[in-house]
């Protein structure tokens, strides 16, 4: 569903993504994981249209969006989240909703809203302001329940538990588990916690200094002496 | 019948009848108030663009200045009815304002800046294209409103009913444009622009529609005035009050709102012609400087807010 080959993106002298080649499938989940300043979010950037490619390809679907706005790759089917959680502050939970399935998807569907509010646990805030009334963890799931109502294919996720507590964290994974299976939707998740990222992801893909470094299930993709090194810093004896 | 429709009756009979059957035998004070209600519509427009769209703009003269000479040609030179015309003027002010799309890729201050400078390039077109404009020495005689049905729409009472109708009617599609999911949507962008742009949103094309909206009622505001005063020259038609009075009115009234900027227009011209001009005959605008710098320092949201808390305290009180 979506593949990127040999992905460049430049700051000016600065290669934060060089050649990055990755595939998720058709309702795949996919774990993105490497250390700060790996170029994870870049590549997300990327991918989402936020910032443009030096070179390689990326297609979704069966299309080349590497050169489509922003907007369209959305309508497209992919969806994707903020590390900083990035509500629209002006409206409320529901309103937020509203913008993202009419632009989105095409058209309001209450119904759908509902569910999804249900999912993410928003229902009993739908109506109040998203700027102030939410806490950390409810503005991460606002992200999702955003991205989830512009009827993804794709998820892009990136971080999504960060910042939350070890019981937060684990009612928020069942939540993605749940979200992937209810709406068949794909996931692409940069995340830091292993435990998540073993939890959900069957195949993981390691970057470090815009590189890919590793691909592969967690269990060997984690005792990979170049993942450890990269996290580390030294070489494990 | 609620309330609401009640009131909103009530006020539209003091609009059309009680003003006109109080103030219609003075022309100074009827020409005053059609003034500040071009003003007021005006303002409008730019709240439009400046709280939906988010985008401020110190350009609105350049619409105003378009929609006017726009609908005085088309009615001098082509003979077209003048209300015909009027709406002419406002697509001709929204069709200018496709030519400052480029800059709808600019935030903040550079957008306001880059719609000064395409303002200041109208001017110049409209100053040296001599052959259509006759340039600096301007357009006079331009025919007034016409008579229907025995009622002559060119003296002050007809142009302020034709102006309070703009007026109104811009205000309902200001309202129709805020409830509407393209209304949320542009709210939603003021703050994260990109993370509309993630859901789906085209927000270059909707702020696209926003300035095109605007400068069609700027345009046609403007082109009111041009049949209304029956004179333009490219110093008034695109001069700066065009720009910053609007700009002062909304503020002053809060354009935040609707009817802040209805309301700021109203009182902001009224009071400083009507008030200060009798202080100060000579510079009078001074006084109108300090109370809006009084105003942005302590209720920056206008004279709404603060208004509406003290009635609402009161209404507490007496029940």
């Amino acid at each position: 569903m979506l593949k990127l080959e040999a992905v460049t993106v430049r700051f000016g002298g600065l290669t934060a993504v060089n050649r990055v080649s990755l595939e998720v499938p058709p309702a795949g989940i996919l774990g993105l994981v490497g250390p700060n300043g790996a170029g994870k979010t870049t590549l997300f950037n990327a991918v989402s249209g936020l910032v443009k490619p030096r070179s390689g390809s990326i297609q979704f679907g069966g299309h080349d969006i590497s050169r489509w706005p922003q907007h369209r790759r959305a309508r497209a089917g992919l969806g994707r989240t903020f590390q900083i959680p990035q509500p629209l502050a002006q409206l409320t939970v529901h309103e937020n909703l509203v913008v993202a399935q009419r632009f989105g998807a095409g058209a309001v569907d209450e119904q759908k809203l509902d569910e999804i509010l249900q999912l993410v646990g928003l229902a009993a805030k739908a109506h109040r302001d998203a700027a102030t009334a939410l806490s950390l963890s409810e503005l991460k799931a606002l992200e999702v329940a955003k991205a989830l109502a512009t009827r993804p294919q794709l998820l892009l996720l990136d971080e999504v538990l960060a910042g939350m507590e070890s019981d937060s964290k684990r009612a928020f994974r069942e939540m993605l588990q749940n979200v992937h299976e209810r709406f068949r939707v794909g996931l692409l998740i940069i995340e830091h916690d292993i435990e998540t990222i073993s939890a959900l992801c069957p195949r993981v893909v390691v970057l470090n200094f815009g590189e890919v470094i590793a691909d592969g299930e967690p269990d060997a993709v984690f005792r990979d002496p170049r993942v450890i090194e990269s996290y580390t810093g030294a070489v494990p004896a | 019948m609620t309330r609401r429709t009640l009131a909103t009756g009530m006020l539209l009979v003091a609009l059309y009848v009680g003003v006109p059957l109080l103030f219609g035998g003075d022309l100074y004070l009827m020409s005053n108030i059609v003034a500040a209600l071009t003003i007021a519509g005006i303002a409008l427009s730019w709240a439009l663009l400046g709280n939906l769209g988010g985008m401020v703009s110190f350009g609105h003269a350049a619409f105003v200045g378009v929609g006017a000479y726009v609908s005085a040609l088309c009615v001098m030179k082509l003979g077209v009815p003048v209300f015909a015309a009027i709406a002419l003027g406002g697509i001709g002010a929204a069709m200018a304002s496709i030519l400052i799309a480029p800059a709808l890729r600019l935030r903040g201050p550079y957008f306001a800046l880059a719609i000064l400078a395409y303002a200041h390039i109208f001017k110049i077109v409209a100053t040296e294209w001599k052959s259509l404009t006759n340039g600096s020495g301007g357009l006079s005689s331009i025919p007034r409103f016409p008579q229907w049905l025995g009622f002559d729409f060119g003296s002050k009472t007809g142009s302020y009913f034709i102006v309070l109708s703009l007026v109104l009617a811009f205000a309902a599609i200001y309202n129709l444009v805020r409830r509407s999911h393209y209304g949320l949507a542009l709210r939603a962008m003021h703050d994260s622009e990109a993370a509309t742009r993630v859901v789906g949103v085209n927000s270059l094309l909707l702020k696209g529609w926003m300035l095109l909206l605007s400068a069609f009622m700027a345009g046609v505001m403007g082109a009111f005035n041009a049949h209304y005063i029956n004179f333009l020259e490219p110093d008034y038609a695109f001069g700066a009050p065009w720009t910053t009075l609007p700009i002062v009115a909304a503020i002053f009234g809060g354009y935040r709102t609707i009817i802040g900027p209805v309301i700021g227009a109203l009182v902001v011209y009224l009071v400083d012609q009507l008030i200060f001009k009798s202080l100060i005959p000579s510079g009078h605008q001074v006084i109108l400087g300090a109370l809006l710098i009084g105003m942005i320092l302590w209720s920056p949201g206008g004279m709404l807010p603060p208004l509406t808390r003290f009635f609402n305290r009161r209404a507490h009180a007496e029940a």
